[in-house]
């Protein structure tokens, strides 16, 4: 694999397994080793992928709540300063201020701002869009959407011995094994 | 695996969720596969006409906003008529679409998963189609932003006590969550289809489109949560929706309009009249796309039932509307349901309504019916009639005859009127067939962990 010249931030070991058992025992035994800086690329959801690499509860509910907490509390605030304080409207003489006639309007913002901030929250969370990433670098990664199980374990080049990570991947079942480079802009 | 030749059926219903055997591989091949095959004159016959009704719909819009909305037929006392008819009908046929993607997933019903996504596509194209009428009809649409809380010069904000102002949170709430989730369930799959792309430039559109997606595990971790989250939250939506929407006629005092039985029997009409647009839909689909081994005759078998459950209380809701109009002992209710509504000016088309909303789906008792795919198909489409009709009835008849004789008038509707309703048919097909050309029509990323978890079960039992 030809690469750009210049010094590597971080290089990139991949490998593809067959099926997510063999990819997740692979995952186990890696960390073992010590390699923390590990990740698994699938189709789908791995049952177990998240155990597997260790990942500490989502955010992502927390966020929800936030967003669906700050939706409430504007959709109210701002109903209730329009036709309350800042400009009474009598329709029907409805009273300027009617929580039940409010209860509609922030249950939809209540919703919608905890939809975005689900979206927004999960971008933010994975780094994405990213359009780049080494692990492309790589020609056969592209299955890992399709129908691949790809590994990869990552670090500086000073603290990693490649060779041995390479030996080690391919010793537990792993093929196409590569070490990729990010291209340093 | 077995090497039988019949497979073990994967779950005590019956018929497999996937026919034959398939590896995550072939899955891909035969669901993206119709993304690269170039449009067969199929596609083309339905997408020339479908696009002259989108251009019969700028037409129609054209002319109403030079001319004002009086080329319509809506006039005192009806003052809403196929405007809001439409409007009601788009949205509660998008709401078949989120009740699949986000209620089954909720319920962890594994057929949904083949077809929840062009439901979803369904329900963003029908809810665009629903949002532009009520956008026309206040008339001058360069104005709408003041339905808006923004800081106004004139210092007064809209009336939040409305329920004309509930509809424009519930629907552009609606269309906006509709759109998030249904794109959160595609990332990966446009990520498959970047990577399976057969040119360099379709790999550079679907990799932007993909926004890197990479599958992850650091990012499934996350995902997984956010879109059973985004689930979460458009169920209670879809239902607050067609709440609101049938609010606009409940908090008033029209007969016919104003009764407490409304929020539910719109909900159910919504459901109902939404999975017929998805056996309408998914059956010509299924058969052009090559798609019958993941959307499956059970699958449609199970979307008749939910029609004919959907159907059941929607009849008991037109029961209760009968049965509260003669025992409240209001005059006005009961001339309007037993005189106006049967033996009035519409009565053809109230007759219509009780005959495909009430009489059809109960074919679907028979198992016969449920698997005749042609019956289903024409089925379907008359519930979709049976439920305009519905809408016509509750809106027009109440309007043209209500208290005072006095104020009475015939209500017919212009070739305007007509234009935009064929219009807004063909703009949802374009949009339809542009979704099916150049997106998958089914969860790929989806059905294959389906398929995996199907095989990790069968290899257990």
């Amino acid at each position: 694999m030809t690469q750009p010249a210049g010094k590597p931030r971080k290089l990139w070991t991949v490998a593809e397994f067959s099926t997510a058992g063999a990819l997740l025992a692979a995952v186990r035994a890696v960390r073992e080793h010590g390699h923390q800086d590990v990740d698994t690329y699938s189709p789908y959801p791995l049952h177990g992928g998240s155990e597997a690499l260790g990942l500490k509860k989502s955010r992502v509910p927390m966020i929800a709540a936030l967003g669906a907490l700050g939706g409430v509390t504007l959709g109210y605030g701002v109903m209730y300063y329009m036709n309350a304080v800042d400009f009474p409207i009598n329709v029907g003489n409805r009273p300027p201020h009617s929580p039940p006639m409010f209860i509609p309007i922030t249950f939809e913002l209540g919703v919608l701002l905890s939809a975005l901030f689900i979206f927004f929250g999960l971008m933010l969370l994975s780094r994405l869009p990213q359009p780049y990433h080494a692990v492309f670098e790589h020609e056969s990664f592209r299955s890992a959407s399709t129908h691949g199980f790809w590994i990869s374990v990552a670090g500086a080049p000073a603290s990693m011995d490649t060779g041995k990570v390479e030996a080690d991947l391919k010793a537990l079942g792993g093929t196409n094994v590569a070490t990729v480079r990010e291209e340093v802009a | 695996m077995s090497a039988a030749p019949e497979p073990a059926a994967p779950d005590l219903e019956g018929a497999p969720l996937i026919l034959g055997e398939h590896t995550s591989e072939s899955l891909n091949k035969s669901l993206l596969d119709h993304v690269w095959r170039k449009a067969g004159p199929g596609w083309w016959a339905l997408f020339l006409p479908a696009l002259g009704g989108t251009g019969l719909l700028a037409v129609c819009i054209t002319y109403l906003l030079v001319e004002g909305t009086g080329v319509w037929g809506n006039n005192q006392p009806v003052g809403w008529a196929f405007d809001i008819i439409n409007f009601v009908w788009w949205i509660g046929i998008g709401h078949a679409g989120t009740l699949i993607s986000a209620i089954l997933l909720l319920f962890q019903q594994k057929w949904r998963t083949s077809i929840n996504r062009f439901a979803e596509a369904m329900t963003l194209f029908a809810v665009l189609c629903a949002a532009l009428y009520p956008t026309l009809h206040t008339g001058r649409p360069w104005f709408d932003y003041w339905l808006l809380p923004y800081p106004s010069t004139l210092g007064v904000g809209p009336n939040f006590k409305s329920p004309l102002v509930w509809d424009v949170f519930a629907i552009s709430t609606y269309l906006t969550v509709s759109f998030l989730f249904w794109y959160v369930g595609l990332i990966p799959d446009l990520a498959a289809l970047r990577d399976s792309s057969p040119t360099r430039r379709k790999r550079i559109v679907y990799g932007i489109l993909s926004l890197g997606w990479r599958g992850s595990g650091r990012h499934w971790h996350n995902y997984k949560i956010a879109y059973l989250l985004l689930a979460g939250l458009s169920t209670p939506l879809v239902v607050s929706v067609h709440t609101i929407v049938s609010f606009d006629f409940a908090t008033s005092v029209i007969p016919g309009w104003h009764a407490t039985i409304f929020p539910p029997y719109f909900v159910a009409g919504a459901v109902f009249s939404g999975f017929a647009m998805v056996v309408t839909l998914a059956i010509p689909a299924r058969k052009f796309l090559g798609l019958r081994h993941v959307i499956t005759d059970r699958h449609l078998e199970n979307m008749n039932k939910v029609m004919l459950a959907t159907g059941l209380i929607v009849g008991y809701g037109y029961l209760m509307e009968h049965f509260v109009a003669w025992y409240g002992g209001n005059q006005y209710e009961s001339w309007l349901f037993f005189v106006n509504r049967a033996q009035g000016p519409f009565h053809g088309v109230y007759w219509l309504m009780l005959f495909c909303n009430i009489v059809i789906p109960q074919l679907f008792w028979f198992k016969k019916a449920r698997t005749n795919i042609a019956w289903m198909w024409i089925a379907s489409i008359l519930i979709n009639v049976g439920m305009w009709c519905e809408r016509f009835i509750i809106i027009v008849t109440s309007l043209q005859q209500d208290y005072l004789p006095s104020s009475w008038d015939a209500y017919s509707p212009t070739w305007v009127d007509w234009g935009m309703y064929i219009g807004t048919l063909g703009f949802f097909c374009t949009l339809f067939l542009l979704f099916l050309k150049f997106l998958p029509a089914v969860a790929v990323s989806e059905v294959k962990e389906l398929s995996h978890e199907l095989k990790a079960e069968g290899s257990h039992g």
